[in-house]
């Protein structure tokens, strides 16, 4: 077992552990926003923002455009593809009940992972600019520049879905619709108008995550699955239902991976994220900085 | 023929197969506080899940200022100026009051009047401005049930029905919640008015509806009831 030898390396390391948990974040928010409306784990999460990066990676290959265009252009784009398949599909079954919206999830997981395996071949791809590995320094730390943007456009992200949800009537909406559908109904709220809402600003965040992946990270149409995973972690790290809660989560994630796998060996990153998964279902459901008071009775 | 606010007439109601409610009629007019009695499984709440679009009847008509309203999603219901407080409430607890209160105004009709609605709730409710920030699920049940009806009155609401409102809570606030049901009417908000609590129901309804077991075993004003041998020994005498 190494130790870290001064302090900066520690610093380094949870620093990069930061990053990655801010790309968790946003990916968690997506998953918790759409479990809100649907009351399921929405299974092809990761897929959606492996797709993302594959749209990005082909759009850089062929126009040579600055990869950060890409959220620009995702957002709007995802935000359709949400309401198009909520519309489409999820609408019509959800009436069914819970089971069928989970398969179908899973379906959509399993259709994406090989239609991107069809057409991108099952190579690791990833998207490089001239300023990939530019870095600058901070006392004693490097960090990266993509990392870094990429970081402050997860926070910025989140502070636009955290001030939807509170400030604004279709935002209210959305949190009382998650709550109680029946009786937002009673209130002139059509819970399909906002569940549609909800599932594209679902999607529409799984896209930015996917985007934010393929500017940091080497990709494969397989990789989502396990975001899609670890996005359930950090929803489980801050409790359902919660904005700051599945940023925070998907940060503590981050940095508990990063930690370990610097501390004890990469290959053991994913095992104590899991065991910390456990720990946290057994001793603390409600999460970390969730509220008890707040659970659902 | 005279116009009802809303006129149900001979509805059947069936959850699946069950029927839940046989050939029931009456109606509501403006202004006017009617009570629909009846015990437990009476088809009170169904009656009024029906109303409000959560239910389709299979037979029968319901027509509100005239127009049939059977065919409407509950979220169109409301528009149309019904407003339903549920039983048990149904407050969104992890909101906060005033966005419970705000989303009351939520169907675009009402939204302009915003400002105004919250003014009369605050008005009618005092207690509610002092909790306002508060999350609805920190509330005491009497509080809660405050909440329910001002956030069902932020719609402006020409008819409002009440399931129950009077369930669970400490006898002062039932007497109070009955003042305020008063005063809400004789600002003009009529009354669909559903409880098991009898006395004090028929002190403030003009006129009452019974139900038993899905269908209607009488009516008539509230004076004509409480005499009614049937009615005390079918009602009264169980809840003795």
């Amino acid at each position: 077992m190494a130790g870290f030898s001064s302090f900066s390396l520690f610093l380094q390391v949870f620093i990069n552990g930061i990053f990655l948990g801010c790309m968790y974040g946003v990916a968690a928010l997506g998953l918790s926003l759409i479990f809100g409306s649907m009351q399921i784990i929405f299974l092809a999460q990761g897929a959606v923002m492996i797709l993302a990066a594959y749209c990005i990676y082909w759009i850089v290959t062929l126009t040579s455009i600055d990869p950060f265009f890409g959220f620009l252009l995702i957002i709007p784009v995802f935000l359709g593809f949400g309401w198009v398949i909520y519309k489409g599909l999820f609408q019509r079954v959800a009436k069914a009940g819970k089971n069928p919206s989970l398969l179908l999830a899973f379906g959509l997981m399993v259709l994406f992972e090989h239609l991107m395996s069809l057409i991108w071949t099952p190579n690791t791809r990833s998207v490089a600019t001239n300023y990939s590995t530019s870095a600058f320094g901070l006392w004693d730390i490097n960090i990266s520049v993509t990392r870094f943007i990429v970081s402050i456009v997860a926070l910025i992200t989140t502070g636009i879905v955290f001030l939807f949800l509170k400030r604004t009537m279709v935002g209210k909406a959305v949190r009382g619709v998650s709550e109680d559908m029946q009786a937002a109904a009673l209130l002139g709220i059509s819970p399909n108008w906002i569940s549609s809402v909800t599932f594209a600003i679902g999607i529409a965040l799984a896209g930015i995550a996917g985007v934010a992946t393929c500017i940091t990270y080497a990709f494969d149409p397989y990789f989502g699955f396990l975001f899609s995973l670890k996005a359930l972690i950090a929803v489980a790290f801050g409790g359902l239902g919660s904005v700051a809660g599945a940023l925070l989560g998907g940060i503590t994630l981050g940095v508990l991976e990063s930690l370990s796998s610097y501390i004890i060996s990469a290959g053991w990153a994913d095992a104590v994220a899991y065991a910390a998964f456990l720990l946290i279902l057994v001793f603390r459901p409600e999460g970390l900085i969730g509220r008890r008071s707040a659970q659902r009775a | 023929m005279v116009d009802h606010l809303l006129q149900v007439r001979n509805v059947d109601i069936f959850y699946g197969d069950a029927q839940a409610v046989w050939n029931v009629s009456f109606h509501v007019d403006e202004r006017k506080i009617i009570a629909l009695l009846g015990a437990n499984g009476a088809g009170k709440s169904t009656l009024l899940n029906t109303i409000s679009g959560f239910l389709k009847p299979k037979h029968g008509e319901i027509l509100f200022s005239g127009k049939s309203i059977v065919k409407l999603k509950p979220e169109q219901v409301v528009s149309l100026g019904i407003s339903h407080v549920p039983e048990g409430r149904r407050l969104f607890s992890r909101l906060t009051v005033l966005e419970n209160l705000e989303l009351g105004a939520y169907p675009s009709n009402t939204r302009p009047y915003l400002k105004e609605s919250l003014d009369r709730a605050f008005n009618l409710f005092p207690i509610l401005k002092e909790r306002k920030n508060q999350s609805a699920g920190t509330l005491s049940g009497g509080e809660q049930q405050m909440v329910a009806i001002a956030r069902a009155l932020m719609a402006r609401p020409v008819l409002l029905m009440l399931d129950e409102p009077s369930l669970g809570l400490a006898p002062l606030f039932v007497s109070l919640l009955f003042e305020t049901i008063q005063a809400m009417n004789e600002e003009g908000v009529t009354i669909l008015l559903v409880e098991q609590n009898v006395h004090q129901s028929l002190e403030i309804a003009k006129y009452a509806y019974v139900l038993q077991t899905g269908t209607l075993k009488m009516e008539g004003w509230g004076e004509e009831l409480i005499n009614n041998s049937d009615f005390q020994q079918a009602f009264l005498g169980m809840r003795g």
